[in-house]
């Protein structure tokens, strides 16, 4: 009986500390990863017209497998927990639908649509399932990263696909999403005319999407190679410095 | 190298109130409900009182509390730090294991709080700076979101970053004699993204008026970030310890001794213990 008690008490305790370690790493997690896509994606994520065909299916996967797969490399290795990628956007998505609920739209009063963030759910899945089923971060990154790149643009399709549909405005052709940039002028309007739907290869259509996510999950491939190691070995490393103080005698006098 | 171990057959267990969410329920509450007042002060006084740097209101409604607010956070920082270095634990070699493990539940709940204030500044106040940009053209670097933002929220999670740590080293053997390498990321790296805001309003004043997010003059705000992920390496750290001091306190198995783990705290967290310790 009394050891019963005091098992319980046990378990109490360790959970408890379960959820410590559940809910700091995730709050951490959606600061650290939020801050990253903001700031090497977040154009393309703020606005409907500027997930265009052509840059944004390459720019938001190849930078937004670098958390998912650093995760990975520590939840997978240490712990065999196949959600590192799952967590991480989960996460992230989090933090923009915080945001452009209450400032986007809340605050500055853009519409909701106009300001809804892309989804990496699906690819998550995906890539968790590609490393819980061969269990192995090479094949992972080769095959699991050609499907995060892949599998990008057509998860997100259903949610920008009204904005694609063609209209005839002023006497110009342009989509729907369009139409919505120039009735909200932005600071990023400029840019946004100089970077999305240039280059010299977007005459071809829908073709261009295709290519993007070739390259896009190329490059995927490419960077999930280093953030996996950079996650079991720098950021998941347990190494400690001693000090001068704690140093063996033989070590202070070199 | 084979570690000495030291056996206790009678151990005092910690009363089970002692790990209590109370101190980070009250922390964590008192920041939401601060970081929620905010964002009314901001809805009230952006747009009407903050879009001319020259004008008086400005100067009463942003640039005062700015001085304000600085002076509150360094006070704060001073006192904090200050207090738990003051505090520190001069017979670490003599802690006992019930004492050690309500002093991680501690530091749990201090990091907790510090990963609740990081994702405040770093997810949302960033990404409500954002906001502000993509609206309004600049005319000073101290905006009323970056007085909310830099100087308010990044300073926030800085002092319980720190704070966590110097708690960690003053009052923990396994961080005492030793220092960190993730823990060190943990609350370093995000620390520089303060420094680094002044490079990115320089860049901004100099010579980058227009606010496209992804301009490289962000990306240091963006390498320093990565520094979170380093949580996983601080918690493989200390989880192997914890349930060492759970199966210790609990059940009476062998644990390291302070001592011991002092000498060499690597020894103390084989990161197999965390997966194998489930209980």
């Amino acid at each position: 009986m009394q050891y019963s008690q005091v098992d319980a008490e046990a378990r109490a305790v360790a959970r408890k500390f379960d959820w410590v370690v559940i809910l700091s790493t995730f709050l951490v997690l959606i600061a650290g990863f939020h801050v990253h896509q903001m700031l090497v994606a977040g154009d393309w994520s703020f606005w409907v017209d500027w997930k265009d065909r052509n840059w944004w299916p390459i720019v938001a996967p190849i930078m937004e497998i670098t958390f998912p797969a650093a995760v990975q490399a520590v939840l997978w290795t240490k712990f065999r927990m196949p959600i590192g990628a799952t967590l991480c956007c989960l996460g992230l998505l989090f933090g923009e639908w915080m945001n452009r609920y209450i400032n986007f739209n809340g605050w500055t009063h853009y519409p909701l649509n106009f300001v809804f963030p892309e989804t990496f759910i699906p690819q998550a899945v995906v890539l968790d399932i590609v490393l819980m089923l061969t269990g192995n971060w090479i094949v992972t990154a080769l095959v699991g990263g050609e499907l995060w790149g892949w599998l990008f643009y057509p998860s997100n399709w259903p949610m920008i696909a009204p904005f694609h549909l063609p209209v005839e405005y002023q006497g110009s052709l342009m989509s729907l999403a369009d139409v919505i940039n120039y009735m909200y002028v932005r600071t990023s309007t400029p840019e946004y005319l100089r970077i999305v739907e240039t280059g010299t290869m977007r005459s071809f259509a829908g073709g261009v999407t295709g290519v993007a996510a070739f390259f896009s999950a190329f490059v995927s491939v490419c960077m999930y190679v280093p953030w996996w190691l950079m996650g079991a070995h720098f950021f998941g490393s347990t190494k400690f410095f001693k000090t001068y103080e704690a140093a063996p005698v033989e070590a202070r006098q070199h | 190298m084979a570690q000495t171990q030291t056996t206790a057959t009678a151990v005092a267990r910690p009363a089970i109130t002692a790990f209590s969410w109370k101190s980070a329920g009250i922390a964590i509450g008192a920041l939401i409900v601060f970081d929620v007042l905010i964002n009314v002060y901001e809805r009230l006084y952006a747009f009407s009182k903050g879009l001319d740097y020259t004008s008086a209101d400005y100067e009463t409604y942003w640039m005062g509390m700015l001085f304000a607010e600085l002076v509150l956070e360094a006070v704060t920082a001073a006192a904090l730090w200050g207090w738990l270095w003051m505090t520190r634990d001069r017979a670490l070699e003599r802690l006992s294991p019930a004492e050690e493990l309500k002093r991680y539940w501690a530091l749990g709940l201090f990091v907790l709080t510090y990963t609740y204030a990081a994702y405040a500044g770093a997810s949302y106040f960033t990404e409500q700076d954002g906001t502000w940009h993509q609206t309004v053209i600049r005319d000073t670097d101290f905006t009323p979101s970056h007085v909310i933002e830099f100087y308010q929220s990044y300073p926030i999670y800085i002092i319980f970053g720190v704070g966590s740590l110097v708690y960690a080293m003053t009052r923990l053997p396994q961080f005492a004699k030793a220092f960190s390498l993730p823990y060190a990321i943990l609350v370093g790296s995000p620390l520089m993204i303060f420094p680094n805001v002044g490079l990115n309003e320089f860049g901004h004043t100099r010579w980058f008026m227009e606010e496209l997010f992804v301009a490289p003059l962000h990306w240091g705000f963006v390498t320093f970030g990565w520094g979170t992920l380093a949580i996983l390496g601080t918690w493989l750290q200390i989880c192997p310890r914890v349930m060492a001091l759970i199966n210790h306190v609990y059940y009476g198995k062998p644990i390291q001794s302070p001592v011991e783990v002092m000498k060499d705290p690597s020894s103390s967290c084989d990161p197999a213990a965390c997966a194998a310790g489930a209980m």
